[in-house]
């Protein structure tokens, strides 16, 4: 057990997501594809749903992808995922890892319908979020994972409407495993990557991935929001074991919203004249709430 | 013709890669900067570098080595040193600074049990050069000029090498075996010593410069100044230089019940603390305040500790005799008033607040001075030796370094301008054109992203109790346990310079650091580098810095 748990906790890199994408400079859907990559090892077969990172890693004649690559609808990755699945059963081959992945519009809003129905057939799949609140390939339109307040091009005045909380409803389709991490903590990334691969059924595993260029932050400070994003409550780390809440990640040192929500361009419009502070208290009201139910 | 598989198949050895190098703006590079505590120390010692192989390889061997690069007193310096390294640590406004000072000591004590020998790097070379004076700044320049192969001989006047730290420091902060047998190790590299020579008036100043390529003055401020008031030359008034030098030879001296210290410098608390250890009650007379004393603070509080009295804004007008001998002070009290030229408040009388002390002995620690007695060589305001920026004096081949240029300062810096003379003296005697090494900048603590580190509480040294202090001049602070001088090592920021702690490895969104095979540091590949400048952000010790594309 002990062993098992080393084995967990160390940190891969294995160059399987590869150099020469076209992602933007400091972008966190990369980083995160790339933690997840190293993780699940070359066993592994990817079905990546429409969106940024399909389009800025795929083109021929230079992938980034050095496993099996499946490229299908917006709307039905992790349909494939499960037909994959079925295949290799129906072949008696494998063990393999497969993993579904898919931005937030592909999860939360247009693949909903597949994801919940390989959730309750219970495929032996992992699906991969990289939550980066908008429709980001497309400029940067509203999705359901778009925070309260942030503007996006079709909420110019700021989103009126609550992230959707998608860990929770897959979650509630029984499944045996779902966590939540960013790409700051490249080592409980990889370590529930790893256990989930590990776990037999569907799994669901959601990453904050900031988008310097829908956020309108600088490429540097990628890491640096979503320590914020941790550290003010908003987003909460968390695994979901059996049904069961565990390994809640606590708060170092809580920080007020506004450390967060200034430096990203979305929420600059809060802070100009004229901005709303009832939207940023509203902000900090949501905020105060995840510490408190999950006990961050 | 060859029969196509049906769809698109792509195989790993098509693929051509994409060079996302050309989007770049801003490129990442490896810097090693100055660390603070490096660029604070006077001795010029590599502290960050000597932290780090303790922290990472737990030798002491190595970490004696590096430090004894630069410093030929690591076990001297861990005990009397100021530490303005310690002031410069970043970690200052994390937590709290670094115990480099215990460090620095244990590290000096492994050294003297284990016997640990310099090494040369040159064997022998014909030159000759004389150091005056067997200070701290003497056996520094001797000691480097030894290892690039010159024949040094040092001329001492006393009977023992050693100057102001055989002299000057009392046994319970720094006991003599520990000074001597770091300096039996620097004349076992080849330094010839003659002591009981007092150039100047055993042998004329001249011959030496004739005789030798290159001569280095190391004499120190050894003459105690008493300040001039009606009856300091009593037969029961000792300068502090005086007093001290007698204590440390062994001379019993008669010093009665009462003393009076006058002074708040180093030499004062010195003073003090050995007369109370001789039995006496002691006074400290001082015209200002506690917040004007020129003295380390440990010290002050120190001597604050084992009782001796502090008397503010009071100063002597004269000394009350009978017989001959001193009886007490006459003292005024004083108020402060602005500040004075070296920008301490300046002390004015009250009239009619005259009190009496009465004193069995009265110790002036109010200053030193060059002794120039047969050296005839160009001074600043009478007092200290004047040297260009290379510590040449108006004589040419004449250098100089420690007390006797700088004032009255530390053993630290004397060692570090002893070092920095040994070079001036090489280039001179080789007849390079001086120069001095481009110095990167230094880190200071917005630099650094302390995210990445855990506060962690800083190794206090436990001094004996005060009873057990006052009982003689044993050392005060016992041996250090070299586990804890390795966890407190551990503590090390490593400004500047990276750790391994892989987070530019890992945080590079285009898998553009690599870990080079040879030597198994972190390289960039510039091919594929975007110039986001995550690395840099997340470097945990501003190792990387983002640059202008070369």
């Amino acid at each position: 057990m002990n062993q098992n748990a080393e084995e967990l906790n160390k940190v891969e890199k294995k160059d399987l997501f590869t150099s020469g994408h076209r992602a933007c400079g400091g972008c966190g859907q990369a980083l995160a594809a790339r933690l997840v990559q190293d993780a699940s090892g070359e066993n592994t077969i990817a079905c990546v749903a429409t969106g940024c990172l399909e389009v800025f890693s795929s083109p021929y004649p230079d992938p980034s992808w050095r496993i099996p690559f499946l490229h299908s609808l917006f709307e039905n990755a992790s349909a494939v995922a499960s037909g994959v699945e079925a295949a290799y059963k129906a072949l008696k081959k494998g063990p393999v890892n497969i993993i579904a992945q898919g931005g937030d519009g592909s999860t939360a809003d247009i693949g909903f319908q597949s994801i919940s129905g390989m959730f309750e057939r219970g495929h032996n799949v992992l699906y991969v979020c990289y939550d980066n609140e908008a429709y980001m390939n497309t400029g940067v339109q509203r999705s359901s994972f778009t925070p309260y307040g942030a503007r996006t091009s079709t909420t110019p005045m700021g989103n009126k409407t609550r992230k959707k909380n998608m860990p929770l409803i897959a979650a509630d389709h029984g499944i045996p495993y779902v966590a939540t991490a960013t790409v700051d903590d490249f080592r409980d990334l990889q370590r529930k990557v790893k256990t989930a691969l590990s776990i037999e059924g569907p799994k669901y595993i959601h990453i904050l991935a900031p988008c310097p260029l829908g956020w309108g932050h600088h490429g540097e400070l990628t890491v640096q929001i979503c320590r914020l994003a941790k550290d003010t409550g908003l987003f909460p780390i968390y695994e979901i074991i059996d049904g069961k809440l565990a390994n809640v990640k606590k708060i170092r040192a809580k920080v007020p919203v506004e450390e967060y929500l200034k430096l990203q361009g979305r929420f600059s419009h809060l802070f100009k004249k004229g901005g709303s502070k009832e939207t940023i208290a509203e902000i900090q009201n949501i905020a105060n709430q995840n510490i408190e139910r999950y006990n961050l | 013709m060859e029969k196509l598989p049906l769809g698109l198949v792509m195989e790993l050895r098509n693929v051509v890669p994409y060079k996302t190098g050309s989007w770049r703006t801003l490129m990442p590079i490896n810097v090693m900067h100055t660390p603070p505590c490096n660029h604070a120390c006077p001795a010029g010692n590599d502290i960050r570098g000597f932290l780090r192989v303790l922290a990472e390889k737990k030798d002491y061997e190595q970490a004696w080595h590096m430090l004894t690069r630069t410093n030929p007193f690591p076990a001297v310096c861990g005990r009397v040193c100021p530490h303005p390294c310690e002031g410069g640590c970043n970690r200052r406004d994390f937590d709290e600074p670094l115990a480099i000072n215990c460090a620095e000591r244990a590290v000096g004590d492994y050294g003297l049990e284990n016997n640990l020998k310099h090494k040369k790097l040159i064997e022998t070379r014909k030159e000759k050069v004389a150091v005056i004076g067997s200070g701290p700044a003497g056996f520094s320049c001797a000691f480097h000029l030894a290892k690039r192969g010159f024949q040094v001989k040092i001329y001492e006047a006393n009977s023992e090498p050693g100057g102001m730290m055989r002299y000057g420091i009392p046994s319970y902060r720094q006991p003599n075996y520990v000074l001597k047998q770091e300096i039996d190790n620097i004349l076992s590299l080849g330094v010839e010593l003659e002591c009981n020579v007092k150039v100047g008036v055993n042998i004329p100043f001249d011959q030496l410069r004739n005789e030798y390529d290159a001569v280095f003055l190391g004499m120190g401020a050894q003459k105690g100044v008493s300040i001039d008031i009606p009856g300091k030359d009593a037969e029961n008034v000792f300068t502090g230089v005086e007093f001290l030098k007698q204590v440390n030879t062994g001379k019993w001296v008669e010093i009665g019940n009462d003393v009076v210290v006058i002074g708040g410098g180093n030499t004062a608390m010195d003073c003090a603390r050995v007369a109370k250890r001789l039995g006496a009650n002691v006074n400290i007379v001082y015209r200002r305040t506690r917040n004007e004393m020129p003295a380390i603070t440990a010290e002050i509080d120190e001597a604050m500790e084992e009782r001796i009295m502090f008397r503010y804004h009071t100063n002597p007008v004269k000394l009350v005799l009978d017989e001959g001998r001193v009886v007490g002070l006459l003292c005024v009290q004083m108020e402060l008033r602005e500040p004075d030229a070296s920008g301490r408040a300046r002390p004015v009388p009250i009239s009619g607040s005259e009190a009496f002390i009465p004193a069995d002995t009265v110790i002036m620690a109010t200053g030193q001075a060059v002794d120039y007695d047969g050296i005839e060589i160009q001074t600043v305001d009478k007092r200290w030796i004047y040297t260009n920026e290379y510590l040449m004096t108006s004589t040419e081949g004449v250098f100089a370094g420690g007390d006797a240029v700088a004032g009255l300062e530390t053993v630290s810096l004397a060692i570090g301008q002893g070092m920095r003379a040994a070079s001036a003296i090489e280039d001179y005697i080789e007849g390079n054109k001086e120069s001095e090494l481009a110095q990167q900048p230094v880190v200071i603590s917005r630099e650094l992203n302390t995210y990445y580190y855990q506060p962690v509480k800083r190794y206090e040294k436990e001094a004996r109790s005060i009873h057990m202090r006052l009982k003689g001049f044993k050392e005060i602070y016992p041996t250090f346990d070299q586990d804890d001088i390795i966890a407190e090592a551990d503590r090390c920021f490593s400004c500047g310079l990276c750790f391994d702690c892989g987070n530019c490895y890992m945080y590079c969104p285009d898998n553009a650091v690599k870990k080079s095979k040879t030597t198994g540091l972190y390289e960039f590949d510039y091919d594929f580098c975007k110039g986001c400048g995550l690395c840099a952000k997340e470097c945990p010790c501003h190792y990387i810095q983002m640059t202008l594309e070369k």
